[in-house]
Order: C-alpha cells, then structure tokens, then sequence
C-alpha cells in the first residue's frame, strides 16, 4: 500500500517535472547566469563550470535541449560530435537521475545542472527557470 | 617507418597511461550503398552495380586525459574503400595553454574546408556526403602543430587556427595515384560567429613535389619518358614550367552559413592554384539549403567545379615543337581541364538518438566531356 502511494507520488512527480525546470548551481556560487551562459554553456563554447546533463532516457533531457539550449537533442548531438572528434570539447558528463545531479551539484561549488522544480532542495541554489 | 614509431608511441602513451590516466572511448560508423542511374555511368567511385562498401568507414576514437593540461588523441579509421584497413587518422597530443587555448601536435587534419574537421563523420551534418565539387581536393592531414584559440569580440564568437606541418602521401593525377609531397604548409583559419551567422576564412600555403612520373600518357609513354625527352631537346625551361618539383600551392577558401535550427543554409568558395605546373586554376564553390521538420532534413544543393587548363604553357611552343612531342604535353595540360556542375537532392531522417538515416541523389553534368552520371545513395550515420 505504501508503495503503492510511493509509486503514485513518482508517477505525479515525473508528470509535473514536465512543466518547470530550473537550472541549479552550488550554493557557494554567487555569479549569476543568464540563458545566454547555459546555451553557451551547454554547447561548449564555456568551460566556466563544470556542467552535468541528464541521460538521454531521462524525460526531461530532451524538455531542457529544447527549452534551454534551443535545439533539438538529435541536432545537440550532431553539435557535440562535431568537438568531441575533433578533440575540441567533451560533453557534459551525464547523470541518470536528477537526484545525482541534485547531488553532484551540492557537492561541487563550480558545478552547474538542472532538475526538475519540484525536486529542488536547500542543498543547491536555483538561477534561472526555464517554462 | 615514421609512422610506425609515432604507432607505437602512441599506443604505449594508452597502454602506460591506462592505469592512472581518464580514458574516454568514443566512435563513429557509416554504412552506406549507392548505384548510378545510368548502365555507363560512373560518380564518386560508384557505378550500376549496388555497393555498400565505397563510402562505409568505422572509426573508433581513444582520448587519454594525462592530467595537468596534456591530452593524447587517436582516431583509427577503416574505410571500405580501402577495404577496412585500419589506419591512424588522427594521432595527436594537446596542451591547454589556457581555457579558451591549446595546441595539437602529431597527425591532424588540414583545416582546408568548414567541414575539414568532421567530414568523416557524417552524423554530424546533415547530407549524406560532404560536396565533392569542393571537398575532393585530397591533402586530408598533415604532420604538424596547429594552434587554436577561441575568444569573444563582443557579442561576436571568434575561433582561430593557425597550422604549421607537411604532408607526405599520395595524390591522385588523372586517375593514377602517385606520390605527393607539400612542405612547409603554413596556413590560418579564422571562423566569426554571431547567433545564427558564421563566416570562414582559411589560407594556406605550401611547397609541393609530385612524382607524377610513373602516370601515362599513352601506351608505353609516361610523363617521365616525357620529361626525359624534353630535357634531352634542352626544352627543360618547359619541363620545369610544367612538372611539380618545389612548387608554391595556395589555397583559399570562404564560407558562410546561417542556422535558426529550422533552416540551414551554407555556401563555400575555394580557390587552389599550383604555380609553374601543369595543375590547373581551380575555382570551385557550392550552395546548400535545408529546412527541419522535427526529425526530417530534406535539402538541395548545387555545386560548381571549374577548373581552367593552363594552356599559356604550351602556347609559346605550338609552331615549333614536332607534333609527337607537343600532343603529349597539350594532353597533359588540358587533361586539367574539367568544369562540372552537380545537383544533390536528399534528406537525412533522425530514427533514433544516436542514429540518421540518409538518402541522396545526385546529378553530376560534366561539361567538359559532355557525360551526365545519375547517383542515388542511402545510409546509416552513427555516433557511440
């Protein structure tokens, strides 16, 4: 019965991540970044922090390349393939949950993610909301 | 045996470094086919027979993270068209001077074209085949240092390349494959972007050496009995007007492109020439254009190659070299000769999230020789 209820709260949960992200930084890192800086940041033309995607099965992947980085993941892909072969970049490193990231992000003051708002906890400061 | 020591070493840096180093492995495959339209028809290595092996390639790429700025890369490459011999493509080290600097040294890729970089892997762009009107020039890598740096000029995104090194490996005249040198290749690349608009320039130089010797101009007759017997005539003037030995070879090229991530349009212009021989002036460029529809791609382009023979070489010795010694060298000269224009209609299909499917028909129209060739191409891009 509990986990059922358990079940049925991850179910909403992963349901209304579908709506808000935010994009999620060390609480020891006071710059502030525009959408701009994670395009930038997310296509490898900044290494200021060390940034952390969401695998690609993960729902919300695909939300934020839209939404965040303003492309597609399949052209993302073809965009990283272009550094990675060229010795020119590394993507971000991927993570499979958004409690790892929450977790990585907390541990690790240059660090830069997202996850969805309804998982944001104290352990990390949110700087910008993508719709 | 150069090479097999910069093999080993290499090899030994993966091997040694495995244990403490960060080793990431990556790749990148092509599966392709394609036949012409036409029963005598012959483009880019096709003909009426379907082949799937020509253009498939296999790449598998290792980069060592030694710590403390210094990287190693090595991309091994098999292509079908060299039946899947597996090669170093790529072999270089890099050192971060800085965040936005760093330097390769080893085995690179010569930065002729936007594309240059990637061409191989096809999953990151969208036509099946790079335009071959532009990017058959051949000289892929060279051995050297390259010198890269990227900054921000405002709201303007600058990349700069700047290339030092040689190559040493074949080249392909009038179909025979022959050994080719360029010292001394000097070049810089400097690529401004801003939002969706991005232009390219690169110039390079370089001394080339061709040991077209062995090539024939007819039955029992190469261009070295040619030579030989020129110089016997004390016509050396013409031989050394003609052959490649030490020549200075520039190349320049220009790109622009535009992507709002729904359309994407690019062009290049490049220009080769190869001074005090027989290689014609060679003025080449394409445009393309592409519009997304989610995980569709369809797009056009059209390429132009127009490379003028340099006829001014014999010119001078119509009324008084002997007819069977002025047909080998005009035939030389004019075997340059080639002005085509190409049409590519196709599409690339994102089935899946490391995968595309492509499709590509191509219509070549040599005007030169009057032939057509018709081909049609499909395949599979991967990255892993």
């Amino acid at each position: 019965m509990y986990r059922k209820m358990l079940l049925s709260t991850l179910l909403v949960c992963s349901f209304s991540a579908l709506s808000n992200i935010v994009v999620i930084v060390n609480p020891a890192n006071e710059s502030s970044i525009s959408a701009e800086e994670i395009v930038r940041i997310y296509t490898g033309r900044s290494n200021a922090f060390n940034a952390v995607n969401l695998a690609e099965s993960a729902p919300l992947r695909a939300q934020f390349d839209e939404k965040g980085v303003g492309r597609s993941s399949a052209q993302l892909k073809a965009h990283w393939s272009k550094l990675v072969f060229t010795g020119k970049g590394t993507p971000p490193a991927e993570l499979a949950s958004e409690e790892a990231v929450l977790d990585f992000v907390a541990n690790n003051p240059q660090a830069i993610g997202y996850v969805g708002a309804d998982k944001v906890t104290s352990a990390v400061k949110v700087v910008h909301t993508i719709n | 045996m150069k090479k097999r020591v910069l093999t080993l070493a290499l090899l030994s840096c993966f091997v040694a470094g495995s244990a403490t180093a960060n080793v990431a492995i990556n790749g990148f495959a092509s599966i392709k086919g394609g036949m012409t339209t036409g029963s005598d028809e012959q483009l880019y290595g096709y003909d009426d027979d379907f082949n799937l092996k020509n253009e498939s390639l296999f790449a598998l790429q290792l980069k060592a993270d030694l710590g403390d700025k210094l990287s190693v890369t090595g991309q091994l490459m098999g292509r079908g068209s060299k039946d899947f011999d597996v090669g170093f493509e790529w072999a270089f080290i890099t050192y971060e001077l800085a965040d936005n600097m760093h330097i390769n040294a080893g085995r690179l890729r010569t930065p002729f074209y936007k594309y240059s970089d990637f061409k191989d892997v096809g999953y990151a762009y969208d036509w099946l085949r790079v335009p071959q009107g532009v990017y058959g020039f051949g000289f892929d890598n060279i051995e050297g240092l390259s010198f890269y740096r990227t900054a921000e000029l405002g709201s303007v995104e600058s990349t700069l390349q700047l290339v030092a090194g040689a190559y040493d490996g074949k080249a392909t005249i009038s179909g025979l494959e022959v050994d080719a040198e360029i010292k001394n290749i000097v070049g810089i690349t400097w690529e401004l972007t801003q939002g969706n608009l991005s232009g390219r320039l690169a110039y390079l130089t370089g001394k080339a050496t061709v040991d077209a010797a062995a090539a024939s101009l007819a039955e029992n007759f190469t261009i070295g009995n040619l030579f030989a017997t020129l110089s016997s005539l004390g016509l050396s003037d013409l031989v050394s007007s003609i052959d490649i030995q030490q020549e200075k070879g520039t190349f320049i090229g220009f790109g622009l492109t535009y992507d709002n991530g729904d359309w994407i349009a690019v062009s290049e212009i490049t220009k080769v020439k190869v001074a005090n021989s027989f290689i014609a002036d060679q003025n080449n460029y394409y445009v393309s254009v592409g519009k997304r529809f989610n995980s569709i791609t369809p797009y056009i382009s059209y390429e132009v190659e127009d490379n003028e023979s340099r006829d001014e070489l014999f010119q001078p010795y119509q009324a008084s070299l002997p007819m069977q010694l002025l047909a080998p060298v005009q035939g030389l000269v004019r075997s340059q000769e080639r002005s085509a224009k190409t049409w590519n209609l196709g599409a690339r299909y994102d089935f899946h999230p490391s995968a595309a499917f492509k499709v590509q028909y191509s219509s070549e129209k040599n005007d030169t020789s009057g032939v057509r060739a018709g081909l049609i191409a499909v395949g599979v891009d991967l990255v892993f």
